[in-house]
């Protein structure tokens, strides 16, 4: 089967690629990408804002700091009473998270207060 | 093309209006992802039900009966995945394109392409001989091994994307 040996040498080609394609940018969807014996509590002003699949995010600039913290599905955070108009530019915001394991500046929220009013992002 | 000129596309296709309403519609990604996985549902589905009679399983069955059935719903479901897909990937574009876990899912679909048009140019020409109760050549039970593993690698990788 000429198929398959031409497969196999294209599968050995792909995976050279792979180890040489270093990849600067990293998805981090997954919980376990955060450290949750790390717990978070930052409060600062939405520099800027992402309504966004597959998660919602905001810039939140803190003292000394801005963070780039990532949210829940724009549907989750619909449903939970977290429209798009509450995730504005300037707001004020609180979040509990983790940070990123890796990612300095990042951390994923496990809930977000804006205008008194709480919402559960897992 | 260049790295640069690569990114450069990359970024003009998350500019699109595809990707922008894939990002900011409600409940436009959902849906995507939905069709996607309805499709790939029943390519892969075909796919193994095929290989398991080319392994052995249900032999009562004629190889060329099982073939007419689920090729057609095999090929039709492409045109579910494949412009499913490419939505969800513009609406991402430099994220997937620098994940391993969408490269690696890219070069196992390929290889899994390549294995079954290599299947159909070579032991499936003689398939009158071994298409009744019969064991199938060595080359077809192979390349049945081959798919099913190859398969079970795409969707694994199409999942673990997120989590790279």
């Amino acid at each position: 089967m000429n198929g398959v040996v031409a497969m196999r040498r294209f599968a050995g080609a792909g995976l050279l690629l792979l180890a040489v394609g270093v990849s600067p940018v990293a998805a981090h969807h997954g919980w376990s990408s955060y450290d949750s014996t790390k717990e978070l509590a930052l409060t600062g002003t939405i520099k800027e804002a992402g309504y966004e699949h597959p998660h919602g995010h905001v810039r939140l600039e803190v003292p000394g700091k801005v963070w780039s913290v990532v949210l829940a599905p724009p549907t989750r955070m619909e449903h939970r009473g977290l429209p798009a108009s509450k995730l504005r530019v300037g707001a004020r915001a609180t979040v509990v998270g983790y940070p990123h394991r890796s990612t300095e500046d990042e951390m994923r929220a496990e809930r977000i207060t804006i205008d008194g009013a709480t919402v559960e992002l897992r | 093309m260049t790295q640069a000129a690569t990114l450069g596309w990359l970024a003009w296709l998350e500019t699109t209006a595809a990707a922008t309403a894939m990002r900011q519609s409600l409940w436009l990604y959902p849906i995507v992802e939905i069709l996607h996985i309805i499709g790939f549902v029943v390519l892969v589905g075909s796919a193994a039900m095929f290989d398991l009679r080319l392994l052995g399983l249900s032999r009562q069955l004629p190889v060329t009966g099982m073939e007419h059935h689920l090729l057609p719903w095999a090929r039709a479901s492409v045109l579910l995945i494949v412009p499913t897909g490419a939505l969800m990937f513009v609406a991402h574009a430099t994220e997937f394109a620098g994940n391993p876990a969408f490269r690696l899912k890219l070069i196992l679909l390929v290889a899994a392409a390549l294995n079954a048009a290599a299947f159909h140019l070579r032991p499936f020409r003689r398939v009158a001989e071994w298409d009744h109760s019969a064991c199938a050549p060595l080359a077809a039970r192979f390349a049945a091994g081959l798919s099913l593993m190859l398969w079970t690698g795409v969707i694994a990788c199409g999942r673990l994307l997120a989590y790279f």
